[in-house]
């Protein structure tokens, strides 16, 4: 529609040659407007651009602040890169940056710098291949920014946000949807926070990059939240994963990661919550899991069997299906589940607390048959949520010699779920239409007991239909 | 029972067409015949008794799944819906299985089923009015059960969920039709309603447990592969009742492991209509043979 009217009003500029030149509205123009006055314009100044349709492939050689004020629209025309910075310094603010190529091999972007540091902030990015690309821009930030990826199948897409070699980037509340990754390699000393990352394939994932934080980043609906690969000494602080799904679907997934510290964060509702595959894999390095809420996800801990050396403490583990095993054989019992004396919640712990210090009484020793059944043949998880389930649970519980080893061992279990860290708000939602619901279910039932359930007011009765 | 007897027994000094006409139309027939299954299952213990059973559990499910942790949206939803999930599978089947059994079965062996043939309507208007009254009353005792429990989750969550919900509501019903079709086949082919009951519960442990058992041991003894062990999985309208509601929280069945990632990846968008086509067959095929053969039989 805007691209309809734009369309006209274009023609409508053309058509008119006493038009004055900053005619309001949107107007299609070549790109080379823009260059024009990027080189009239002195090095370090604000180029305000008059919003209208800027369309081709712009690429910036001056340290100049591009201001697009929201309206300024950069349209690609579906070919190549749409804005490319070749200088360090350039600011790129309130622009619409859409339509790149989509070819792999080329790597198109939205908006790529090939240096740094470079400022983007608050443009909107549209059907790109890559949305916004950094190769060795260092000390750049990237900042409000609302980024949607061309609609390709997973395998066909590019990257949200990408850093290469980029270190010392701010990467914050910037909104990414449908994209394969915002991906960080060989980049050091970041800063990740408030960002949010849905229907994409990994939320944050890092490759080689190391010592940075990641903070209040809520990645929902992905395939995974945070994956950190090869990348050493990150804190995952206050982060929320929620309903990452799919056949390899994590919460949180670390890979041969030293120094992980992952403190009051929420995963819900994913396939597995945390999936940790040999990390720590450095000896003497140790992860930490302090204060996390483990919650709803169909397993809570899955880790390869050589896992090792990780701490978990004060975490609450709720009502995960299965709250914690392995990938394979064996069990987690080379990592730890307790420290001075505090152990983690696990709402399927059956002890009690009788001297009430908070403690239960007895270690938690999660020993489930049928979660055994499952290690061993992963096709009976079709299974799950069924009487059967239960029953073999029953029968374990009723015959101890057909009871599994214990996965884990909790010396201090917590007995009651311990406060979060990270503020964990209610998905907001208006009541009215559960209640219409509820309200539609009960009258329907109500109605048709008075419609059916009433006496029909008594026909004659004939006196020999009398038995 | 007593109270269904006696109920049956006052119900059929009524006319049911009006005696003096000729025979109403086909669906008249049938209506009239649904009209006073319905008022007599309301009028009964049984039903009464499901409908509070069932009310009291799914508010409870409701209440514990909410309860405790804080809700936290969608998640706590999916818990939620995962227990009213397990309370559905094992009592609704009984519900629909035990109300279906009596519904030729118990009249026939009080007598009162030759009073009713003798109204100007046929067998198979007698057999299909039952059982449209029973599905009527069982849908009314889910949807006070769901209902209330709706408003425990819009007091608690919000309106999360809701589509789901909708949809767990309407393959409940499904499932419901489906049992009740069985039920009442069972009880076409009982000669008395203890029988009947009896065979009833036995199709519900074997639809419930054994069958399920039964499937995870051949799969593991013979080696099936993922796709026959699906196959067989939906012949059971429980786990196609299961997967059908997963598949709509989930918009797919990894959560079910690398059969409903299989059946994600093969089935596509068009698994959730394969899921309601199996359980609606087994909502259509028994009735259609318990009418036929009620229809052929000379005694009553």
């Amino acid at each position: 529609m805007r691209r309809f009217r734009g369309i006209i009003l274009g023609l409508f500029a053309s058509a008119s040659v006493a038009a004055p030149q900053q005619s309001p509205g949107p107007q299609r123009q070549p790109v080379a407007v823009v260059t024009a006055m990027i080189d009239a314009a002195a090095p370090g100044s604000v180029v305000r651009l008059p919003p209208g349709v800027y369309e081709g492939n712009l690429v910036i050689r001056k340290p100049v602040t591009l201001d697009g004020g929201g309206k300024a629209v950069f349209d690609g025309l579906g070919r190549g890169t749409v804005i490319e910075i070749a200088v360090a310094g350039v600011s790129l603010r309130g622009c619409t940056v859409r339509a790149s190529g989509d070819d792999v091999t080329g790597e198109s972007a939205a908006i790529r710098a090939i240096t740094g540091p470079v400022t983007i902030e608050s443009n909107r990015v549209e059907d790109a291949l890559y949305g916004i690309d950094l190769r060795e821009a260092p000390g750049s930030v990237i900042r409000d920014n609302i980024i949607h990826c061309k609609p390709l199948d997973p395998e066909r897409r590019g990257d949200g946000i990408r850093l290469w070699w980029s270190h010392g980037v701010v990467v914050e509340r910037n909104a990414v949807h449908q994209s394969r990754d915002i991906v960080f390699w060989y980049s050091e000393n970041l800063i990740v926070r408030h960002n949010t990352v849905t229907g994409s394939r990994y939320g944050l994932h890092f490759m080689y990059s190391h010592d940075t934080t990641l903070s209040h980043n809520v990645l929902s609906d992905n395939s995974v939240g945070v994956y950190l690969m090869y990348s050493n000494d990150i804190a995952l602080t206050d982060n929320r994963m929620i309903n990452n799904r799919g056949a390899s679907g994590y919460g949180l997934g670390l890979k041969d990661c030293d120094g992980i510290v992952i403190k009051g964060n929420a995963l819900l509702a994913n396939r597995v919550g945390v999936y940790i595959d040999n990390s720590p894999c450095s000896v003497g390095s140790t992860g930490l899991f302090e204060s996390n809420m483990i919650a709803f996800n169909e397993i809570g801990l899955l880790a390869t069997p050589n896992t090792h050396s990780n701490v978990f403490v004060a975490n609450a583990f709720i009502e995960n299906e299965q709250p914690a095993t392995t990938h394979g054989r064996g069990q987690l019992t080379s990592n730890v589940f307790a420290r001075d004396g505090v152990g983690n919640y696990w709402s399927d712990y059956a002890g009690l607390d009788l001297d009430g210090d908070g403690i239960g009484d007895t270690p938690y020793e999660p020993r489930s048959l049928f979660g055994a059944m499952l290690t061993a043949e992963p096709n009976l998880r079709l299974f799950v949520h069924t009487p059967a389930q239960r029953a073999i649970e029953f029968t374990a519980r009723a015959l101890p010699e057909l009871r599994p080893v214990p996965m884990l061992i909790d010396p201090a279990p917590l007995a009651v779920p311990p406060t979060v860290g990270s503020e964990i708000a209610d998905a907001p939602g208006s009541r009215a239409p559960m209640a219409a619901l509820a309200a539609g279910l009960l009258l329907s039932a109500i109605g048709s007991a008075f419609a059916l359930g009433r006496e029909r007011r008594a026909l004659p009765v004939p006196e020999g239909n009398n038995a | 029972m007593t109270a269904l007897a006696s109920s049956a027994i006052t119900a059929s000094d009524r006319p049911l067409g009006s005696a003096a006409t000729p025979a109403r139309s086909f669906v008249g027939g049938i209506a009239a015949f649904a009209r006073r299954e319905f008022r007599d299952a309301i009028a009964s213990r049984w039903f009464l008794l499901y409908t509070v059973a069932f009310t009291v559990l799914a508010v409870g499910v409701s209440f514990l799944s909410l309860s405790g942790v804080g809700s936290h949206g969608f998640a706590g939803f999916g818990r939620t819906a995962a227990g009213l999930l397990n309370l559905v599978m094992l009592v609704v089947p009984l519900m629909a299985l035990t109300a279906g059994a009596g519904a030729i079965a118990g009249e026939r062996e009080r007598g009162t089923l030759i009073y009713l043939l003798a109204q100007p309507v046929s067998r198979t208007q007698l057999i299909l009015g039952k059982y449209v009254g029973l599905a009527t009353a069982l849908v009314c005792s889910l949807c006070i059960g769901f209902g209330v429990s709706a408003a425990v989750l819009a007091w608690r969550a919000g309106g999360v969920g809701i589509t789901a919900y909708a949809m767990l509501v309407a393959f409940t019903a499904l499932l419901a039709l489906a049992m009740l079709s069985v039920g009442v086949l069972i009880s076409v082919v009982s000669r008395r309603s203890a029988v009947a009951t009896g065979i009833a519960l036995f199709v519900w442990l074997t639809l419930v447990f054994v069958s399920d058992l039964g499937l995870m041991a051949s799969s593991i003894l013979f080696r099936l592969r993922v796709q026959e062990i699906f196959s067989l999985a939906i012949v059971n309208p429980m786990q196609s009742f299961k997967m059908a509601v997963i598949v709509n929280m989930n918009a797919s069945l990894d959560v079910l492991g690398p059969v409903g990632a299989y059946a994600s990846f093969t089935l596509g968008r068009a698994l959730p209509w394969v899921l309601a086509a199996t359980i609606a067959a087994w909502a259509a095929v028994p009735l259609v043979l318990a009418t036929i053969l009620f229809a052929r039989r000379n005694s009553p």
